[in-house]
């Protein structure tokens, strides 16, 4: 049953989040291909405050996607579970689990979807800022070049210590809080409901005390670390030589208490829809 | 063979001590079609609603088929809610797909002549179909299952009187005869001729339930009637 919640889920919240991962990728073509064009050069002001401004669009296109992506899932979340579609949701033949599985998975899927999204739409950006500086002077892409095979033993440097353990802890604390977050999503919905008359309120409100809880842990965890960076003159030292060991340290704590809230809301979220669930 | 539903000291209280179902007993035969009849607040759409699992009692239980609400219950309970539940951007087709992948007994062939025969295309969307024909499609599909039960909330409100005959004619001609039927409504004179029980309900208690032969012999008038006269204001 869980593939069937799924594959109707899919079918129903795809196409914004496609649409607007769709939208970033124009603006980032569009905002690179600026580079192409002869404005930048131009006497008139106004000709480079327009390639300065579609630039920001890009910039303000990342940020609207991911935000964007995560509202309308939250939203979806609520009236499939809460609203008048939540009569359809909450009699289906299925565990109240399967239909939480089902939300985890998905927002979870769609909130690494929007991040991978917006990176490749950076990469996207700079490649085609690249070509176009290319066709322009034909001497850049040579440059370039010239920089990175110059740079390529820099990954044999002292200072690219730790830089695997680093990525490994950064992606285990991407997929972590991915899911995490997806949770903090359903969770905030589910705690609002306890709000009458004032349900969306309340999940807001919840959302936000939940990211406040989650900040000050991982602050109040990372002091150890702090403390000793600035008291262990070795440990200092360690640092400016390379600094990934500090980071990876910081990724680990920060996927603990990921991980802890994550499965804490799990845990509440299944409790209330399968024991408290009050639809109006 | 066992009641279908055994209700048993059922409460439910909401906030502010709004008592909506009041230590409440039933149980619900096989093979009835039954009138949940009761002026507005007496508790009807609560008792339905803990039926479907959609709220949890303070206290009681209900089972349906021995089991309580929960997955099992749903695969033999039919719903359909007073209100429109299903998402405006679907099509026909894809709610005739979403019943067929969840339930079983659901048939598609049966639904897809109901429809056909109101005219209602399978490419249309819900939101640029009429109020009273989305109520129609909800009904199609609710009743285009083979259930144990079929527990349907208001289903001729808000509809003109020529679709409300048609409904009562979709729910008798197409319900599965060993199940039971909860019909909930205020229209009584028009379901009178379908039902074979009512159940009287106020102030989240059961004042009556009998066959609906035994009210007109032994108070001598319809079930509107006596309706009016219990619930007189």
């Amino acid at each position: 049953m869980l593939g069937k919640l799924l594959k109707h889920e899919w079918q129903t919240v795809w196409k914004i989040p496609v649409l607007l991962i769709g939208i970033l990728m124009i603006t980032a073509v569009i905002a690179g291909l600026t580079f192409a064009l002869p404005i930048w050069e131009s006497d008139w002001v106004g000709l480079p405050i327009s390639g300065i401004l579609l630039v920001l669009l890009f910039y303000f296109a990342m940020i609207a996607a991911s935000v964007g992506i995560s509202i309308y899932l939250a939203a979806r979340c609520y009236k499939s579970l809460f609203t008048d579609e939540g009569y359809l949701t909450h009699t289906l033949p299925v565990a109240s689990r399967q239909i939480l599985n089902c939300k985890v998975i998905t927002i979870s899927a769609w909130m690494l979807i929007a991040g991978v999204a917006v990176i490749a739409s950076l990469v996207l950006f700079g490649l085609i800022v690249f070509l176009s500086l290319s066709t322009k002077n034909s001497d850049f892409a040579r440059d370039v070049l010239k920089v990175y095979t110059e740079n390529r033993a820099i990954w044999q440097e002292p200072f690219m210590r730790d830089f695997g353990s680093c990525m490994v802890s950064l992606i285990a604390l991407t997929l972590v809080s991915s899911v995490s977050s997806a949770l903090i999503m359903i969770g905030s919905i589910t705690i609002g409901q306890k709000v009458r008359g004032h349900r969306i309120l309340g999940a807001v409100g919840a959302y936000f005390a939940i990211n406040t809880v989650i900040s000050i842990v991982s602050v109040v965890l990372t002091i150890p670390i702090m403390v000793k960076m600035v008291t262990d003159s070795e440990y200092l030292s360690s640092f400016e030589t390379s600094p990934f060991s500090f980071y990876t340290s910081i990724y680990w704590i920060m996927t603990a208490v990921y991980l802890i809230v994550g499965v804490g809301l799990y845990i509440l979220c299944d409790y209330m829809l399968r024991r408290q669930l009050e639809l109006e | 063979m066992s009641e279908l539903v055994e209700i048993r000291n059922l409460t439910k209280v909401y906030e502010k001590k709004k008592v909506a179902l009041d230590h409440l007993n039933l149980t619900i035969p096989r093979g009835k079609i039954i009138g949940l009849l009761g002026p507005n607040g007496s508790g009807k759409t609560t008792l339905i609603k803990l039926i479907n699992g959609l709220l949890v009692a303070n206290e009681g239980e209900v089972t349906v088929d021995g089991n309580k609400p929960g997955a099992e219950t749903k695969s033999i309970v039919s719903y359909l809610p007073e209100r429109t539940y299903f998402q405006n951007s679907m099509k026909v087709k894809e709610l005739i797909e979403f019943f067929s992948d969840f339930y079983q007994d659901f048939r598609k062939e049966r639904a897809r002549q109901m429809l056909a025969n109101l005219n209602i295309s399978e490419d249309a969307r819900l939101k640029t179909l009429s109020k009273g024909t989305k109520e129609k499609v909800q009904l199609i599909m609710v009743m285009s299952r083979d259930a144990q039960l079929y527990i349907l909330d208001e289903p001729i409100a808000g509809v003109d009187p020529a679709a409300r005959d048609y409904i009562l004619k979709t729910i008798i001609s197409n319900y599965n005869e060993n199940a039971t039927v909860i019909i909930s409504t205020h229209l009584i004179s028009d379901i009178e001729k379908i039902l074979d029980e009512v159940i009287f309900i106020r102030d989240g208690r059961v004042l009556l339930q009998e066959t609906v032969e035994e009210i007109r012999a032994n108070k001598g008038k319809s079930v509107d009637a006596y309706f009016r006269e219990v619930f007189a204001c």
